[in-house]
């Protein structure tokens, strides 16, 4: 019950932050980026159509009313067309979420999965010659450009080796498969060094814990110790890290969709941002705003259910 | 875990990757592919909206129009594509009438009864080029008949807003004489105006499809083209199908000098089109495209830039380690110019010749080339591009070349010794790292006669729009030929164009507004080509604008494509387009 009223009372504070996301939107659409009609017509477009055309699109009512149409869309979901392609917004992201989750979902889990098997490794021999090597080797993963993995990976590993597709994407299970492994491996290395690092904090500030002591006095197994006790503490903050990645894997990955060809939800942002497609950009800016507070409360009623501790109020 | 997870993947990997396996046919051949990329996305089919390349080339897949450019000839010759022949002209230029072929068959589709597709009939130009009028549609070609069709203007505004457009009234420049003839009249002598009916702006659609998929048409494609496909969802392919009820077209039996040797005659007469399904691979990445490109997954792509030195050998052309593998390498002479934009609004530029000259002068054209098109382009001599009737061929502009003792000298008679007293010119150009390094470039050019260029980066819509409100001191821009005319580079040079119009610039000359207003109205002929001529010193000359580069590129063609053809209006061409998948099999092992 008390999560219910929690939940239910932070959702009545998501419509002032709709309405400023709505407001920063519209600010950066309609007021700061310009009259985009004369590059939706072409290099050939004339001055009365540009007019004809701002007429229809709604550019020249008053900017109060272009403000209202954009916070209708953004309680209603219904963000109306593309300009460029006229699909329903609505249908390009049913569409698209779906190649670009094929790609995060088991990269995310996988990624998620070693990091903490790793942490929890170094942990162990922390101060040793392998947590010392593991902490260079992230820090080192995480130097290089994704866009040297990305580069790299597709010229060597898929195209000189052959082990792996180059690009393209096919849709159905288990159709879709080849072309996501290398992909899924480049966004594993890159996630791998900051996930470790971070889980190894989280870890080692539990194992210097008086509970931590109390089990060993027990004469509990270190594998007990880390598995059972010091992974269940560690939990807390890294469900945070978790559930606020989660919006991130909806939206896809703006780089590993373009050089790969998946036809997901990244690939489309650039498509969007490259033809200047303003309905389908500001629908991504609010979805994602509203995603990404959703999903905040979603941590802190985790928080409580992981840890009786934490009290919702 | 993982290491379950990461081993059913990995045997799932192996299990189903994908190769270049040939498909049989029910009748025992092997189905023939063409497999072709795009490096920029597609919006889709309409050719109402196909003002960008890649739209227009995915539209004349599936739509066709009245006519078309010979695929082998050279210069540039327009032939009937659903026009019976070619047009009846009147005597004054005015009227022009066309026959259209019977039996053409629209592709079969849910907007049809019974699913099947109707005959085209003249009713559906009628339909399609008042289409491009009406206000609703906003059509991005209506500039090609603006004005120029009888009636066309008037008609128009009764179009838009909440009503129908009343596509029964009448017009006086658009007549259906019976099911098979058109009549368009126009207001004025347009001799372009046959280009603009081989351009996918005016091809016909079926209106039974528009009312049906309304907004959506646009991914509903539905033509009497040569191939077919199904309802468009933005993604990274398009599959093609031959059209199995195309009317009998065939390959050319004749072309330009030297295109029988090339092989380009050895399908002549052959129906078309000659394969039987094209997969267009949408890539935006060119590391992406190079790649599956060296894998036989594409048969053609353009050099990348960063490979050109490694495929290109100097004095030799294409290196051993590409010709071994049979792939070929083909010359693309665009029709386009790049330049450096005074804005004419400015009275810095307005009023003083010699100061534009003296930047002109100064402009190292021949360093630019090779830093930045591997010294393969062609510098411009004014503004008409080479193999145009209007381009003077060994014409040298008396400020196009290297000469920095002359621009010192004009930029002091300008008045600016040594660039004294001349304020910082700011050059505004579209952002990206190759752009910037040939800002500055210019820049540095620049400052060797002492002239002070600030290079500001911005993105194309911020361009734009500073143009279109003439906010802009200079700037960079290029532009390609919409058809093979000098009018269409000239125009920008048009005082009636300024911006927003194509004259950015807003260079304003009388003595060159009455010669443009005279060659618009003139057929093709030596008179025009004269006065082409003229107006191409007179910009030479007077130096508008910084004129840059005709660009030049080269294109890869792996050995199994057949009948390629380089052509700058290369609308609805796949058709003639064939594949030898016994070569591919063979060649593909090389890779």
């Amino acid at each position: 019950m008390q999560i219910l009223q929690y939940s239910l009372r932070r959702l009545l504070y998501l419509i002032p932050v709709i309405l400023g996301v709505s407001f920063v939107v519209f600010f950066l659409f309609n007021v700061v980026a310009g009259d985009p009609t004369p590059l939706l017509l072409g290099k050939n477009a004339t001055p009365s159509q540009i007019a004809e055309l701002r007429s229809q699109l709604g550019l020249d009512r008053p900017f109060f009313m272009q403000y209202l149409d954009i916070v209708k869309s953004a309680f209603t979901f219904d963000f109306g067309r593309s300009w460029s392609t006229q699909q329903k917004i609505s249908e390009i992201i049913s569409q698209r979420a779906i190649p670009s989750l094929t790609l995060t979902l088991p990269a995310f889990i996988l990624a998620s999965i070693l990091g903490i098997l790793i942490s929890l490794v170094v942990s162990f021999y922390r101060g040793k010659t392998l947590d010392v090597s593991m902490r260079v080797l992230c820090i080192a993963l995480m130097s290089i450009s994704s866009l040297v993995y990305i580069i790299v990976g597709q010229k060597i590993l898929a195209a000189d080796l052959g082990l792996f597709e180059i690009s393209g994407y096919e849709t159905g299970f288990p159709d879709f498969v080849p072309y996501i492994i290398l992909p899924v491996i480049i966004w594993i290395v890159l996630s791998l060094g900051p996930d470790i690092r971070f889980f190894r904090t989280v870890i080692l500030d539990e194992v210097y814990q008086d509970y931590v002591r109390t089990a060993r006095a027990k004469g509990l197994s270190e594998k007990v110790i880390f598995l059972k006790h010091v992974l269940r503490n560690a939990m807390v903050p890294m469900i945070t890290y978790f559930v606020i990645q989660l919006p991130f894997l909806i939206m896809g990955s703006l780089l590993l969709e373009n050089y790969f060809d998946i036809p997901g939800l990244g690939s489309e942002v650039v498509r969007a941002a490259n033809s200047n497609d303003f309905p389908v950009l500001k629908a991504f800016a609010i979805l994602f705003s509203v995603a990404y507070i959703v999903f905040n409360l979603i941590t802190d009623i985790l928080y409580a259910v992981v840890d009786p501790r934490i009290k919702l109020q | 875990m993982s290491k379950l997870l990461i081993t059913v993947l990995i045997s799932t990997f192996f299990s189903c990757t994908k190769s270049n396996k040939a498909t049989v046919k029910a009748d025992g051949t092997i189905e023939k592919v063409l497999n072709i990329v795009v490096s920029a996305n597609v919006k889709g089919f309409d050719p109402n909206q196909a003002s960008d390349r890649y739209s227009g080339n995915e539209a004349a897949r599936i739509y066709e129009g009245l006519l078309q450019f010979h695929y082998l000839k050279r210069p540039y010759e327009l032939i009937p594509n659903l026009a019976e022949s070619m047009p009846e002209v009147s005597s004054d230029g005015l009227s022009y009438t066309f026959k259209i072929k019977k039996g053409v068959l629209f592709h079969d589709d849910a907007c049809f009864p019974n699913g099947k597709g109707r005959e085209l009939t003249a009713s559906d130009f009628d339909y399609s080029i008042r289409r491009m009028a009406d206000k609703k549609e906003q059509s991005k070609g209506w500039w090609l008949i603006d004005g120029k069709i009888k009636g066309l203007n008037e008609w128009r505004e009764t179009t838009g807003g909440s009503e129908a457009s009343n596509y029964a009234a009448p017009v006086a420049g658009i007549k259906v004489l019976d099911k098979y003839t058109i009549k368009f009249t126009l207001s004025k002598p347009f001799p372009q105006f046959l280009y603009s009916l081989a351009m996918p702006f005016t091809y016909a659609v079926p209106k039974e499809a528009v009312q049906k998929y309304g907004k959506e048409f646009i991914n509903h494609p539905v033509g009497t083209g040569p191939f077919i496909t199904g309802k468009y969802t933005q993604g990274n392919k398009i599959v093609y199908t031959k059209n199995p009820n195309y009317r009998d077209e065939f390959y050319p039996t004749e072309g330009s000098p030297g295109d029988k040797e090339k092989g380009l005659l050895k399908d002549a007469g052959k129906k078309i089109p000659l394969v039987d399904k094209i997969i267009v691979k949408i890539m935006t990445e060119e590391q992406t495209r190079w790649l599956n490109f060296k894998k036989g997954k594409l048969d053609s792509m353009s050099i990348p830039t960063e490979e050109f030195a490694n495929v290109m050998i100097p004095g030799k052309g294409l290196s051993d380690d590409f010709k071994s593998k049979g792939i070929v390498e083909r010359k693309v002479v665009g029709l386009d110019v790049t330049y450096n934009a005074f804005n004419h609004e400015n009275e810095l530029f307005k009023t003083n010749k010699k100061l534009r000259q003296a930047m002109s002068a100064a402009f190292d054209r021949e360093n630019f080339n090779k830093k930045f098109f591997q010294g393969i382009s062609q510098p411009a001599q004014s503004v008409v591009p080479p193999n145009i009737a209007g381009h003077i061929n060994g014409f040298k502009g008396p400020y196009q070349n290297l000469n920095i003792e002359l621009a010192k000298k004009l930029l002091a008679e300008a008045g600016f010794p040594e660039g004294k007293g001349l304020k910082e010119i700011t050059l505004h150009y579209t952002y990206s790292t190759k752009s910037r390094q040939m800002a500055e470039v210019f820049q540095q050019n620049m400052s060797k006669i002492g002239i002070k260029i600030k290079p500001v980066g911005v993105t194309w819509p911020e361009l734009v729009k500073l143009v279109n409100t003439k906010q802009t001191m200079m700037y960079s821009m290029a532009w390609g030929a919409d058809y093979p005319d000098a009018e269409n580079f000239l125009q920008l040079l048009y005082s009636k164009n300024g911006a927003p119009g194509a004259n950015g610039a807003n260079y304003n000359n009388q003595e060159f507004d009455s010669m443009f207003e005279k060659a618009a109205l003139m057929e093709d002929s030596p008179e025009r080509t004269a006065l082409y001529e003229k107006m191409y010193k007179f910009a030479a000359e007077e130096v508008p604008w910084i004129i840059g580069f005709h660009r030049v590129t080269y294109g890869l063609i792996h050995g199994w494509v057949e009948n390629s053809k380089s052509i700058e209006f290369d609308h609805g061409m796949v058709k003639y387009k064939n594949v030898d998948m016994a070569k591919k099999a063979e060649l593909l092992k090389k890779l």
